[in-house]
């Protein structure tokens, strides 16, 4: 039913298919945030394994992860068991994705169910055929440095099952604005950044054009970079449009004075003004871009359907690929363990079943007319596990961790920088030139690929 | 043979030792009668790390030598190189105290001795004070200022040094042999001086000698020696990474590298295997050609961008209008002028030794310029200072001036 739904809504209409996906408590806030929004033809989708945080969502489906494990009580930060719920929903999961042009997968690291979900959703996601995008928040530096790592580990993973990562650290904004902003500030200025960078690229996408930046065009430019990117919206307004909106681009967090612009492989802008845009000042716009970025892809897309006043440019940057990291596309992952441990899941029983799963209480109304009555979920679905099933289910999770571990270390071998043996020079003395150490093969260091 | 002089050159290399035996005429023409080698095994980027298996080497290199050129050789000039050692430049300044303001000898051994004066580390020692050229009371370009007048005499020197103990080494190695170190040269210099012409050396030229465990680099320009450089990254390096992208044994890598390498990718190598498994290393082991061509190429790349770097922070790149000559056993490597000139955007060349005369078709190897370089720089030294001063008093003054000049 739900397929077939979201088949329909695939045909109907030339926009690419898009949906948004929050999970953990920031992403669901963020989605939430999004979904009230309301971009027409988008579809958001609230995930977490806390019901608490799903019982505020009015706007987006929600869907509890792990109903029989943490029993919609969070994860509390532990990652296996986040992992073990989301894997447990996997099915509804794919449902959720399948048909989707671009989703974007949408978390706060850190946590326990945004930091193993998120990368967990991507490659689903991917699987499907679909570009992914992951967007992550990460926590402040004085949230302890155990966080920090796991939102470290929880970012790569995500970039290396979706294809670009827009990512924004909550301590970017201390360095920006300055200590003394408040708490509420900070944290809603790196919401705010997040919510732009989606909706931004969501827009370009879906407001019809003079000249088009096409999905096709994000596609060539974003797919399997794993690449860490960033989304720019700014209007400039007075007397000399161009020059505001250049001003606000290089004053904007993201640009990071501008090094982001020179250090990004493709640029996608997006300008729209009013109807009688004049190419003049597209072109002032795009040639004082260019000015930052060096010697890159340049991709322009413009509508006049705005203002006169104002212009409104999106900026999607793409970052080159620091990959010092193995990268995994999606068809690699198909054959990794984790689908192996899924085998070694729960009897038939334990499955939610699809009748009761909230995807199908929430797919009869759409997104457009679901504006306006609000959505609570019931509560999860426990009358089929019996206290003794709920222990073996525990224990089945508790066995699970060894395998999780070996993973893991399955995982670390694929990162050959932390392994890589020096062979004949192994005992002489280090050859180090500015920090990188030169025994090592180049080829390794520069991060290519033989294949 | 009376009035001939006998030069050796010995240079203890990563992968080989090399023994070239040179005879030096009247005329200060040397001419190669004897060549020695044999394969190094105890040296690693280019430093002593086994001394008994190189005196071994050494050994087998000078009998073979002395047997060609059918002397008894009884002292070396000998070539050294390490990660250790530093070029740089340096400035000596002196006034000129005489009432007539007239320069003489002493006005200019006065300020050679300031500019040798550096402030080196402790433990370092100064190799070379090459001179580069006077200034006499700012008027520069200078190459002899003896008989002029002025106030004030400098004088820019080109000092190369290195770390006293690990010099010591081979120095010690070879006096063991029973051997006299007549002198000892970098051997980015010598190659240098082994390579370039005069010509070359006006217009500015750079010498890469692309080694198997290091890479020395030194830049020419006005007819002097401007910059020198060491990388303690080479050849090895390259059959390392080969063995390890490729997975196979070093000997074999090193193999592939000799057979196959190329230092840019050729594009028709795509996806061309190449079968290993004939040689009883893993059954079926297959090898892509385009990987080992990739893995090379970048490594042979990085070496020449960090010198290319180098150069640019020096402030020579646009000096170099002759253009850059690679010697050293990894300028066989094919293509690698190709890769010389995309990186460096100069012209680049082979270097070839044909600034000695004598058994031509053996020696215009790019492997041997550095010791047909140390015979080269030989042949300087004992033109500066005459035989009849008698070789024992030559070679302790030799010595003062190089370790005895440390304060």
């Amino acid at each position: 039913m739900t397929n077939s739904n979201l088949m329909r809504d695939h045909d109907n209409s030339d926009n690419p298919v898009i949906r948004f996906i929050g999970l953990g408590e920031t992403g669901v806030k963020l989605v939430e945030t999004l979904a009230m929004i309301g971009l027409k033809g988008v579809q958001s989708h609230s995930l977490d394994t806390d019901n608490r945080s799903l019982s505020r969502c009015h706007q987006s489906k929600t869907l509890l992860l792990g109903k029989s494990i943490p029993c919609g009580l969070g994860a509390g930060g532990d990652v296996a068991l986040a992992r073990a719920a989301v894997e447990s929903d996997r099915d509804h999961i794919l449902k959720l994705v399948s048909g989707a042009d671009l989703v974007f997968v949408i978390a706060g690291m850190g946590g326990g169910t945004g930091t193993e979900a998120a990368s967990f959703v991507a490659r689903l996601a991917k699987e499907t055929g679909a570009l992914v995008v992951g967007v992550a928040a990460t926590p402040f530096n004085c949230e302890g440095s155990r966080r920090c790592n796991k939102a470290a580990g929880g970012i790569r993973d995500l970039k290396q099952s979706s294809d670009v990562v827009f990512h924004f650290s909550n301590e970017e904004v201390i360095q920006i604005a300055g200590g003394e902003i408040s708490l509420n500030n900070a944290l809603e200025i790196a919401n705010r950044h997040l919510c732009e960078s989606v909706l931004g690229l969501s827009r370009m996408l879906i407001e019809p054009g003079l000249l088009n930046v096409s999905f096709g065009d994000l596609q060539a430019s974003m797919k399997g970079r794993h690449s860490l990117g960033s989304t720019l919206c700014v209007e400039g307004v007075g007397e000399d449009l161009a020059a505001d909106v250049m001003k606000k681009i290089l004053s904007h967090p993201a640009a990071r004075m501008g090094k982001a612009l020179s250090e990004a492989t493709t640029l996608l802008v997006h300008l729209s003004g009013g109807e009688n845009l004049s190419l003049a000042k597209i072109n002032t716009v795009i040639e004082s871009i260019s000015l930052h970025a060096s010697a890159n892809d340049v991709i322009v897309g413009a509508s006049g359907s705005g203002s006169d006043n104002v212009l409104q440019v999106i900026l999607v940057i793409v970052q080159e690929t620091k990959s010092n990291n193995f990268i995994m596309d999606a068809n690699v992952s198909k054959n990794l363990p984790e689908n192996e441990a899924l085998d070694l899941s729960y009897p038939e029983n334990f499955m939610p079943s699809g009748e009761n799963s909230y995807m199908d209480l929430g797919s009869d109304s759409t997104g457009a007319n679901r504006v306006r009555f609000a959505y609570t979920p019931p509560a999860p679905a426990v009358e089929t596990i019996t206290p003794e099933m709920k222990d073996s289910l525990l224990e089945a999770a508790a066995k699970q961790e060894p395998n999780r571990k070996k993973r893991k270390e399955i995982k670390q071998e694929m990162l050959p920088l932390e392994v890589i043996s020096k062979g004949r020079f192994e005992k002489s003395e280090p050859t180090i030139h500015k920090g990188e150490d030169l025994d090592q093969p180049t080829y390794i260091r520069r991060g290519m690929m033989l294949n | 043979m009376s009035d001939s002089q006998i030069i050796v050159g010995l240079e203890i290399g990563t992968s080989k030792v090399c023994v070239v035996v040179g005879e030096v005429n009247d005329n200060q023409v040397a001419n190669i009668i004897g060549l020695g080698q044999s394969k190094s095994r105890g040296v690693r980027k280019g430093e002593i790390v086994d001394v008994s298996v190189v005196e071994e080497d050494v050994r087998n290199a000078i009998v073979e030598a002395e047997h060609m050129a059918d002397v008894e050789i009884q002292s070396v000039f000998l070539g050294v190189t390490g990660s250790h050692m530093r070029g740089f430049n340096n400035t000596g300044v002196h006034p000129v105290v005489s009432a007539d303001r007239e320069i003489n000898d002493a006005d200019i051994q006065d300020v050679i001795k300031n500019a040798k004066a550096v402030n080196l580390p402790s433990d370092h020692s100064v190799i070379h004070v090459i001179r580069q050229h006077f200034r006499v009371d700012g008027q520069d370009g200078v190459l002899n200022p003896e008989g002029m007048l002025g106030a004030k005499i400098e004088v820019d020197v080109h000092v190369v040094s290195g770390r006293y103990n690990r010099l010591q080494n081979p120095i010690r190695l070879v006096s063991g042999l029973h051997l006299q170190v007549e002198n000892i040269a970098f051997n980015g210099l010598a190659s240098s001086l082994a390579t370039l012409s005069t010509e070359q050396k006006e217009l500015g030229s750079l010498v890469i000698d692309l080694g198997a465990g290091t890479t020395e680099y030194a830049i020419y320009s006005g007819g002097v020696i401007k910059h020198t450089g060491v990388l303690a990254v080479g050849g090895d390096h390259v059959s390392n990474d080969l063995a390890y992208g490729l997975k196979v044994p070093l000997g074999r890598a090193e193999q592939l590298k000799v057979d196959n390498g190329s230092a840019v990718i050729d594009p028709e190598s795509n996806d061309r295997m190449m079968d290993l498994s004939s040689d009883n290393i893993i059954p079926g082991k297959k090898v892509n050609l385009k990987h080992l061509q990739m893995i090379m190429s970048m490594r042979l790349r990085e070496i020449f961008e960090l010198i290319a770097n180098d150069i640019e922070q020096a402030g020579l790149i646009d000096y170099l209008r002759a253009g850059v000559v690679l010697c050293g056993g990894g300028a066989r490597t094919p293509h690698i002028t190709k890769l010389a000139r995309e990186v460096f955007n100069l012209p680049a060349a082979i270097g070839r030794s044909s600034t000695v005369s004598g058994i031509k078709n053996a020696l215009d190897e790019p492997e041997f310029s550095t010791s047909i370089g140390l015979i080269k720089f030989g042949a300087f030294q004992s033109q500066a200072m005459p035989k009849r001063e008698g070789l024992g008093r030559a070679i302790r003054k030799q010595f003062v001036s190089l370790f005895g000049g440390r304060k």
